[in-house]
């Protein structure tokens, strides 16, 4: 592979896993905030979801 | 003692595998130095060449000394070095767990760091087993001294100022032994990089074995 | 302060840039990889011209103008909003992320063109230095803090960075200056551009900065969220203590001893 396919490669493959993380981490907080927003979760607690440290 | 100490390490290991300290913050000062040495050094390529063994090693002793300061920062909340001392559990055990713990971080940095000096410098390790055998040695060495010296600064105040101060003269001869082991393996002269191996051997046996001597009594007086 | 229901708007807009942004990134890649014709001096290796020099425009100059902009906003009282600090905290993350991309792909010019993976020239040492700072500035923000403090602490980290970095830009410059004794040539990006080059070379400015302002949009959104989310999960535990206190004093006056508390710590 030459240095040129390698840098095309590095540049698309981290810009595409870095956009597919964020759209997943989206979606995680989105059910996070849905889930601590009805009642239900009061008995039992939100699970721990986002540990920051 | 040794399943305290594989107690102990799995715990560090699973709260540095939580807040990722050692990875975010460790890492980066570490290249940090790399980058600040470099630019003492001048942008003589060849210079910086020549300097690239003793810059590994200055960068990762100081990284060591952040990685102590964090291995006793995780138990530094109120009571939690008194709890673990109630609990029964080995001071040796704790010793050996907290230098493995720590010695694993350092085996990571240095891997991190070989390859930053190899892509910052442009050296290449020739001989890479001599390098390896001086990695495994030094950081036996670095984790068992530093999580002595850790305990020693552990309750204090100044903790901060002194632990450096302590531990960075202790630590030198690491950084003495190591560069030279490193000239050798960039240029290939095996021979005066195994009598510089030799340093280190006695260097990590004696803090092992003081570590576990001296650990426990060490937390006595805290 | 509730948040709406399902976190912040998805304005359609955004998605649409995204799209723009990846049919142009497709069609810089097509013309760099294969239409293009190889540069007269520097071959096949000019290709990597077409996409370092935008990512690392935006990882200096989009970035920047963001993250000190949305700063200097937040930390200004007429517009001070948490938009403008969740907005650089962004910005810092996905610059992070291009700062890095910049370093590979100048080093995988350089190695071919100069013969070493770095030099330590101002472009890739200030590029370097700007990537640790973010890293801090990313490890600030995680330092658990009201919304406020965390704001005023990182867009004050955030100035200091971006008055940073030229200066380091300079001194490196002035540095390697002297030291080759006044005559530096910048041995870089030196191309002969025919019109499909130099097109191929507009395009790929114009699909990474707006891919830029897509990983923005929803990197915002998830910030967005996480704050929501903390704030929706403070007001359901401190709910969840004031049951406890009231059940606890409720026993005593009844008597009876009261019950273990629950697991909040």
């Amino acid at each position: 592979m030459s240095y040129v396919d390698a840098g095309y490669a590095v540049a698309l493959v981290t810009l595409l896993v870095y956009a597919v993380g964020l759209v997943l981490r989206r979606r995680r907080w989105e059910r996070a905030l849905r889930m601590t927003e009805t009642p239900a979760t009061e008995s039992h607690g939100a699970p721990a979801l986002g540990e920051r440290s | 003692m040794w399943h305290d100490a594989v107690l102990v390490a799995g715990k560090d290991l699973r709260i540095e595998a939580r807040s990722r300290v050692a990875l975010w913050q460790v890492v980066p000062f570490a290249f940090l130095v790399l980058v600040l040495l470099a630019f003492a050094i001048g942008p003589d390529q060849a210079a910086l060449r020549r300097a690239a063994p003793g810059i590994f090693w200055v960068a990762l002793l100081f990284s060591t000394v952040l990685a102590i300061q964090r291995s006793v920062a995780v138990e530094s909340g109120e009571g939690t070095r008194d709890g673990l001392r109630l609990s029964g559990i080995d001071p040796a055990g704790i010793f050996l767990g907290k230098a493995a713990a720590v010695g694993l971080q350092l085996l990571v940095l240095q891997l991190v760091l070989w390859a930053g000096v190899t892509f910052l410098f442009d050296v290449q390790v020739h001989v890479v087993w001599l390098a390896v055998t001086a990695s495994l040695l030094a950081t036996v060495g670095l984790a068992c001294a530093g999580v002595l010296y850790g305990a020693l600064s552990a309750g204090l105040r100044v903790r901060d100022t002194l632990l450096p101060l302590l531990v960075l003269p202790v630590l030198a001869p690491v950084l003495l032994a190591g560069s030279k082991v490193w000239e050798a393996a960039l240029d290939g002269g095996v021979s005066s990089g195994t009598q510089w191996l030799k340093i280190l051997v006695p260097f990590a046996v004696i803090y092992l074995v003081v570590g576990i001597v001296l650990y426990g009594p060490l937390q006595e007086a805290a | 302060m509730s948040a709406p229901t399902l976190g912040p708007s998805r304005p359609r807009w955004l998605d649409v840039v995204g799209i723009v942004g990846v049919v142009a990134l497709g069609f810089t890649v097509w013309l760099g990889l294969w239409i293009t014709p190889p540069d007269v001096v520097q071959g096949n290796l000019a290709r990597l011209l077409y996409i370092h020099p935008p990512i690392a425009t935006v990882a200096l100059y989009w970035v920047g103008a963001v993250a000190a902009g949305g700063s200097l906003l937040y930390l200004w009282p007429r517009t001070r909003s948490l938009f403008w600090d969740r907005l650089a905290a962004s910005a810092v993350e996905v610059g992070a992320v291009f700062s890095a991309l910049t370093l590979v792909t100048g080093s995988l010019w350089g190695r071919p063109a100069w013969g070493t993976w770095w030099t330590w020239d101002a472009r890739l040492t200030s590029t370097a230095l700007l990537l640790l700072l973010e890293i801090g500035y990313l490890a600030l923000r995680r330092v658990p803090a009201d919304p406020a403090v965390r704001a005023r602490r990182c867009a004050v980290a955030a100035l200091l960075i971006a008055v940073d970095i030229p200066l380091v830009h300079f001194s490196v410059d002035w540095w390697n200056t002297l030291h080759q004794g006044g005559t530096f040539i910048d041995p870089g990006f030196k191309i002969h551009a025919s019109a499909s080059m130099s097109w191929t070379f507009l395009l790929g400015f114009v699909a990474f900065s707006l891919i830029f302002v897509w990983l923005l949009g929803v990197r915002y959104q998830v910030e967005v969220l996480q704050d929501a989310v903390g704030d929706q999960e403070l007001e359901v535990s401190l709910a969840e203590r004031w049951d406890e206190d009231a059940e606890r004093i409720v026993g005593d006056l009844v008597g009876q001893a009261p019950t273990p508390g629950g697991g909040a710590p």
